[in-house]
């Protein structure tokens, strides 16, 4: 039962390689006969991982051979590479240990159709607009909210100017649509685009849309050139390119102020929602009336409470006088004369009215007026008899009446 | 006047005589103000039909 081991224990000890050691080694072989090169082929079985990373395989007619694509090496391409799409790669050949696989790890990707030379000059083109800040995402206008005019720079007769049409009618036709012709593909497209952009600036636009509908296939190659671009962020508004495609960003995509995947969509972003303005203006006619209630309402309060007010006032100053009058009333009352002619006094006076105050205002046989208090008598001052040799009744008492008149005057 | 200028200063008004104790002359006027915006913005909002202006013609189209 031990044979078996021993002949694996001798095989081993003779110098069998493990997996490992082998694909070690197989790497290391082709990493020093096959320093990083440039391969053409076609493009096939293309993945693109969740991590980033694209894995595919480069053909010919006779062979191929597994790539792989890193993140950090593919994201600043434009897009990934469709099935079939003729390439070049920079690549290093290598073994892959885990599955024992011969692959290129690529590291640049260009196409060889007219996109291959393009991309160098996109690139370079790019640096240079970067370089001059154009790519600075703090140029990036903002929209108008409510655009009275839209220049449109495109084909007259495309696709993307009826679009355009058709959304703005829908949304906001308080605006103006200026149309600004060229030809945004083909011969001299770069030219016209280019004077086409430098004519918005006297259409005195609000907002202005660079647009190019169609398909994928159409070419973009005005809206990559340098040229166009510069003449985008020289628009004295915001400007809205929809050019691309969603997988080709152009340069003009990137100097735009603001990048619309369809001319439909430019017209969107362009536009506000008429339907929608009218809402808020209703919403805000609803303020300005209960603003103007709330306002009258709160005069009326304060009328309401300094009406209040002043009533209170007069009423306790009427009553205070009221008071004052009553009090005023009873002394004077208290004071007048025939108040005390009523306890019993008398006034006697003279005909002139004097009053008769003294004895010596009396003298015998003087006649005076006596005040009574339902009246006047006249009176007249009775000779002096000595009260001890005359006593008759009844004179004695006339007598009395007499001095008691005096005295009391 | 520019329907977005139009609907700012009508929104302002509306703050305005919500917010501050205007006295009821100021108040009023500001309504008044705030009515004549308010016509105008419909009116503007009522315009259905876009016009479409053509700026000159294709450069460059026939080279």
């Amino acid at each position: 039962m031990g044979a078996p081991l021993d002949l694996f224990a001798a095989a081993s000890a003779e110098g069998a390689w493990t997996v490992s050691e082998v694909t070690r080694r197989a790497r290391a072989v082709v990493e020093a006969g096959l320093p990083p090169l440039w391969v053409r082929g076609e493009v096939t079985g293309f993945k693109a991982w969740r991590s980033g990373h694209w894995y595919f395989s480069l053909r010919d007619k006779i062979a191929q051979i597994r790539c792989v694509m890193f993140r950090n090496d593919n994201r600043g391409l434009p897009g990934p590479p469709a099935d079939g799409t003729q390439v070049f790669a920079f690549a290093r050949p290598t073994i892959y240990d885990e599955k024992g696989e011969f692959h290129l790890t690529v590291r640049e990707l260009l196409s060889t159709e007219q996109g291959g030379l393009w991309k160098l000059a996109f690139e370079k083109a790019r640096a240079a607009l970067f370089k001059d800040g154009l790519l600075d995402p703090a140029r990036k206008r903002r929209l108008p909210p409510f655009p009275r005019r839209i220049a449109v720079v495109t084909s007259p007769d495309g696709a993307a100017l009826r679009d355009i049409h058709a959304v703005v009618t829908r949304r906001w036709p308080i605006a103006e649509l200026v149309v600004v012709p060229a030809k945004v593909q083909g011969e001299g497209a770069e030219a016209s685009v280019c004077a086409a952009l430098a004519r918005v600036a006297r259409v005195e636009a609000d907002v202005a849309i660079v647009g190019r509908g169609g398909g994928a296939a159409e070419d973009l190659w005005a809206f990559n050139s340098e040229r166009v671009a510069r003449a985008l962020a020289a628009v004295p508004v915001p400007v809205i390119s929809a050019v691309g495609h969603e997988t080709d960003v152009t340069l003009c995509d990137l100097v735009a102020d603001l990048r619309a995947p369809t001319p439909s969509a430019a017209a969107e972003a362009a536009t506000p929602d008429r339907v929608e303005v009218l809402g808020h203006v209703a919403h805000l006619a609803q303020r300005l009336a209960r603003g103007l209630t709330q306002r009258s309402q709160r005069a009326v309060d304060r009328l309401d409470r300094t009406a209040d007010r002043l009533t209170g006032a007069i009423q306790f100053r009427l009553e205070r006088s009221r008071a004052l009058l009553a009090a005023h009333g009873a002394r004077l009352d208290a004071l007048s004369p025939l108040r005390i002619l009523a306890r019993g006094y008398a006034v006697a006076r003279d005909a002139d009215g004097r009053v008769l105050k003294r004895v010596a205002q009396l003298p015998e046989g003087r006649e005076f007026q006596l005040r009574v208090t339902d009246g006047e008598v006249a009176a007249r001052v009775q000779p002096t008899v000595p009260p001890l040799h005359v006593v008759e009744r009844g004179s004695g008492g006339e007598a009395r009446s007499g001095g008691e008149a005096g005295g009391e005057a | 006047m520019d329907f977005g200028k139009q609907l700012e200063r009508l929104e302002e008004i509306v703050r305005r005589l919500e917010a501050e104790d205007l006295d009821l002359d100021a108040a009023l006027k500001l309504f008044e103000e705030g009515v004549e915006r308010l016509r105008a913005a419909r009116e503007q909002l009522a315009e259905a039909e876009l016009k479409v202006k053509k700026a000159l013609k294709v450069e460059g189209a026939d080279r």
